[in-house]
C-alpha cells in the first residue's frame, strides 16, 4: 500500500463518517463533497482518468451543489428532525452495517487478481476519454442513448414535481388565477 | 487485488449505517449517494484488476444515472416539504393503519 493509497483511504473513511454522522446537514454535505473529490483522485490513480474528472465535475460540482441548495431552500440544516420513535434502533443500525462490512470483506478476501498489474494497466490505456469513448460509443451506444433519454425525463420530472400548481386541474388553475385578478 | 475494494466495502457499510440511522430525507439521500460512490469505486478497482474498459464505461453510466436520481429525488423531497413542512421521513405516516 503506497502513501497515496493510505492517505486516500483515511480521507475517504473520515469524510464518509462525517457525511453519515454530522448533526449539521451542511457539514454532512461538505463531507460528502470532499469524499467525492478524494474518490475522483483515487479513480485517476486506478487508471480511470476520464472517470475521475467526471466524478469531480458531476458529483462534487453539480450533485452536491443541488444538495446544498435544497438544504438551504428547506431550512433543513438540522439533522435531528421530528421525534425519534425508536431511539434504541440506532445501535442496531451500527451492528447491521458492521455485519454487512464483515460479509463484504469475507467475499472480497477470496478474490484474486487475474492479471499482472502491468498487463491490466496496458489494457486500460490510461482510461482517457479516447479509450473510454471508443467503448462508450461502440458496444454501449444504446445504453448511452437510453441514459440520455432518462436524464431528459428526470429533468422534466424534477421541474413538474416542484411546480407550485401540481395536482390542480387546468380549470382550477384558471379559476384561482381569475380570483386573484 | 486492489486494497480499494475493501475501502469500497467500508464506504458502502458507512452508507448503510447512514440510511438506517438518519431521519431527515435529505441526509438519507446523501447516504445513498455515498453507497453509489462506493459501488463505483468497486467497479473502477475491478476494472484496474481485470484490465477492462467496460467496467469504467459502466461507472460512467452509473454517474449519469446518479445525476438523474438526484434530480428526481430532491424534487420529491421539495414536493413533500410543500405538503408537510417537514423533511423527516417519520412524518410520512398517512397510510398507517
Amino acid at each position: 500500500m503506497s502513501a497515496f493509497d493510505f492517505i486516500a483511504t483515511v480521507l475517504l473513511l473520515f469524510t464518509g463518517f462525517i457525511a453519515v454522522r454530522s448533526q449539521n446537514a451542511v457539514h454532512a454535505a461538505l463531507g460528502l463533497a470532499a469524499n467525492f473529490v478524494v474518490l475522483g483522485t483515487v479513480y485517476m490513480s486506478l487508471d480511470a482518468r476520464f472517470l475521475g474528472w467526471v466524478q469531480i465535475i458531476v458529483y462534487a460540482g453539480a450533485i452536491m451543489v443541488l444538495f446544498i441548495f435544497v438544504v438551504m431552500l428547506l431550512f433543513a440544516a438540522r439533522a435531528e428532525v421530528g421525534v425519534d420513535p425508536l431511539p434504541w434502533l440506532k445501535n442496531w443500525g451500527a451492528a447491521v452495517a458492521a455485519v454487512f462490512f464483515a460479509t463484504l470483506t469475507y467475499a472480497l478476501s477470496a478474490a484474486k487478481a487475474p492479471l499482472a498489474g502491468t498487463t491490466a494497466a496496458a489494457l486500460l490505456g490510461g482510461g482517457t476519454a479516447k479509450a473510454v469513448g471508443s467503448v462508450l460509443w461502440g458496444t454501449w451506444l444504446y445504453a448511452v442513448l437510453l441514459v440520455a433519454a432518462l436524464l431528459l425525463v428526470a429533468t422534466v420530472a424534477a421541474v413538474v414535481l416542484v411546480h407550485p400548481d401540481q395536482g390542480q386541474s387546468r380549470a382550477e388553475r384558471e379559476a384561482s388565477r381569475g380570483g386573484k385578478a | 487485488m486492489s486494497d480499494f475494494l475493501f475501502v469500497s466495502a467500508a464506504l458502502f457499510a458507512l452508507g448503510v449505517y447512514g440510511v438506517l440511522t438518519r431521519r431527515s430525507a435529505i441526509l438519507i439521500f446523501m447516504s445513498v449517494e455515498l453507497m453509489l460512490g462506493a459501488a463505483n469505486l468497486a467497479l473502477v478497482a475491478f476494472a484496474r484488476a481485470y484490465g477492462s474498459l467496460e467496467a469504467q464505461t459502466v461507472g460512467l453510466l452509473v454517474i449519469a444515472l446518479a445525476a438523474a436520481e438526484v434530480a428526481v429525488g430532491l424534487g420529491l423531497v421539495v414536493a413533500v416539504f410543500r405538503m408537510r413542512s417537514s423533511t423527516a421521513v417519520d412524518d410520512l405516516s398517512e397510510l398507517r393503519g
